[in-house]
């Protein structure tokens, strides 16, 4: 009986292979854990190859790693259009439509998904350099993705999607402006009918933690990479105690945007962020939203 | 001539023939004609070249790092300037003479790809992602034709192309991201986004395709359809050109 449960993915696991056959970890190498409780996720070694279904997928390269995959005839993926990188003639492709197309054109988000069948080989990569994060889900198992972290997922994983609920709001009447510094939806992601798999780009280094149930802690809300679904977010705003800048009690306001995630549950950070620079007062925000002033 | 691959490790090839660019280990040190290129750095690697007295490299004059003082420099008109400007490509290269040092680099992550050419070899670039030529490597520049590349195809309306007559040439080229090649049989066909295709040989065939499917209400996605024979490399991080009207 295999006792060996992969301590990145969470899913039982074959340690006799020298990278977990599912997400592709590297089973030979100690787990570096920062003293704050951080796993590093371990970049997928060159050529490893994961398995789902009858096909596969290797993940080849380092930089920008991409995510070659071969499909049997009854495999499917799905994926953004725009990080197709090459695919043989044969492999038939089509769009996939999402429901609330306009919303997700106003949000940014793309409007059609790609579906890939086999048989055949596809590749995809993103455009930026970091590391593909690999995330086997099994049966009825969700997990939430922040935007444009998707790369490609088997067919068996339904996708959805909704607001975050995060945002804020600076100025009024008509010059009043909304902000959502992570994004106005994100991605959800479920397994069914068997295990699945999501194929997520961290672009930096990507980092993991548990957070039992009650606790809390305060992230960089673009940072975010994906979370259990267990774990609640909000937004959270915190005022540095002002020592002498007078100036900034006028028009600007000196303040730190976070989102506070709470537990329990796993969740995922990626170390490149885009930190949010707006300094109007804020005149109005999300519900649930807590701040601080030191 | 070498190009600095590291012999001591295995090619890594992916199932589907892709085979990896030799990744330089930082300082390796190759020899072309009489003068020596050191690659310098990882992740935005830089290209030493001590040239000696009766050679030279031509490049792009945006991708020079630093050079001795006493390097002379002069430039060399391409035909076509007025065409090429238009399609944002320089119609000038400079030219570095020895004896002296001089570096090369682009501004973004990603590898060298060191291609020594033998007489007789056509090679065919992506605009911009050329770094550096010998000398005795002939410079021109191939203008991608039909409306559909012009209009649809990724990779510009433009493409280097260099030629070696009787005398070998090192070429070296700066991929975004990892770099991947891959041989094509004579007839054999692979589709490209138009921004990850790198370079191919001249005898590779490229044109635009529109794929069966839309992405928009007149939106549809392009790929450039490669068909050998010959060698294809591309990059892994792109500006992607997917989507026309």
């Amino acid at each position: 009986m295999n006792q060996y449960t992969c301590p990145y993915c969470r899913q039982p696991s074959d340690p006799s292979n020298p990278t977990c056959p599912l997400c592709g970890a590297p089973v030979d190498i100690k787990t570096v854990v920062s003293d704050s409780g951080w796993v590093e996720q371990p970049a997928i070694r060159d050529m490893a190859k994961l398995q789902f279904g009858q096909s596969h997928v290797q993940i080849t390269g380092t930089r920008v790693p991409t995510a070659e995959f071969t499909l049997a005839p009854q495999d499917w993926i799905y994926f953004s259009h725009h990080v197709l990188l090459w695919t043989e003639p044969q492999v038939r492709m089509q769009t996939m439509k999402l429901k609330g197309g306009w919303n997700r054109v106003m949000a940014g988000m793309p409007l059609y998904m790609m579906q890939a069948q086999g048989p055949g080989h596809i590749s995809l990569s993103d455009n930026h350099a970091g590391e593909i994060v690999a995330l086997p889900l099994h049966h009825g198992q969700s997990m939430w993705v922040k935007e444009h972290r998707f790369l490609g997922s088997t067919g068996n994983v339904g996708y959805d999607w909704d607001s975050n609920h995060i945002w804020f709001t600076t100025g009024s009447g008509d010059e009043k402006e909304w902000h959502y510094p992570m994004g106005q939806y994100g991605d959800t992601f479920t397994a069914s009918g068997g295990p699945g798999l999501l194929l997520l780009h961290s672009p930096g280094n990507a980092f993991i933690r548990d957070l039992h149930h009650g606790q809390s802690l305060l992230v960089q809300p673009s940072s975010l990479l994906y979370k259990d679904i267990s774990v609640r977010m909000h937004l959270h705003l915190e005022y540095p105690r002002n020592q002498g800048f007078s100036f900034w009690s006028g028009n600007l306001d000196y303040r730190q945007i976070w989102v506070r995630l709470h537990g329990p549950g796993r969740v995922a950070v990626t170390s490149v962020y885009q930190p949010a620079e707006e300094c109007e007062p804020i005149t109005d925000f999300s519900y649930n939203t807590t701040s601080h002033r030191w | 001539m070498t190009c600095g691959a590291p012999l001591n490790v295995h090619d890594k090839v992916s199932d589907s023939g892709w085979r990896e660019a030799p990744k330089l280990r930082d300082m390796t040190e190759f020899r072309f004609s009489a003068s020596t290129c050191q690659v310098e750095g990882e992740l935005v690697p830089v290209a030493e070249i001590n040239l000696s007295p009766q050679d030279g490299v031509y490049f792009e004059h945006h991708v020079m790092l630093w050079k001795d003082q006493t390097v002379p420099l002069s430039s060399l008109r391409t035909a076509g300037g007025m065409k090429r400007t238009l399609g944002g490509m320089p119609h000038i290269v400079t030219v570095a003479n020895g004896p002296g040092r001089i570096a090369f680099s682009h501004n973004h992550p990603g590898e060298l790809v060191v291609l020594p050419l033998h007489p007789g070899m056509e090679l065919d670039v992506r605009e911009h992602a050329f770094l550096l030529a010998s000398h005795s490597i002939q410079y021109s520049f191939v203008r991608i034709k039909g409306l559909a590349n012009v209009l649809h195809g990724g990779s510009g309306m433009w493409m280097d192309r260099f030629i070696t007559a009787g005398y070998p040439g090192l070429l070296m080229l700066h991929g975004a991201g990892d770099v991947l090649e891959r041989m094509l049989r004579p007839g054999e066909k692979i589709l490209v986004e138009p921004g990850g295709f790198l370079y191919k040989d001249s005898s590779v065939q490229m044109q635009a395709l529109q794929l069966p499917v839309k992405i928009g209400m007149m939106r549809h996605i392009y790929m450039a359809e490669m068909t050998g024979p010959g060698r294809v490399g591309i990059q892994s991080m792109y500006v992607h050109h997917h989507a026309g009207e």
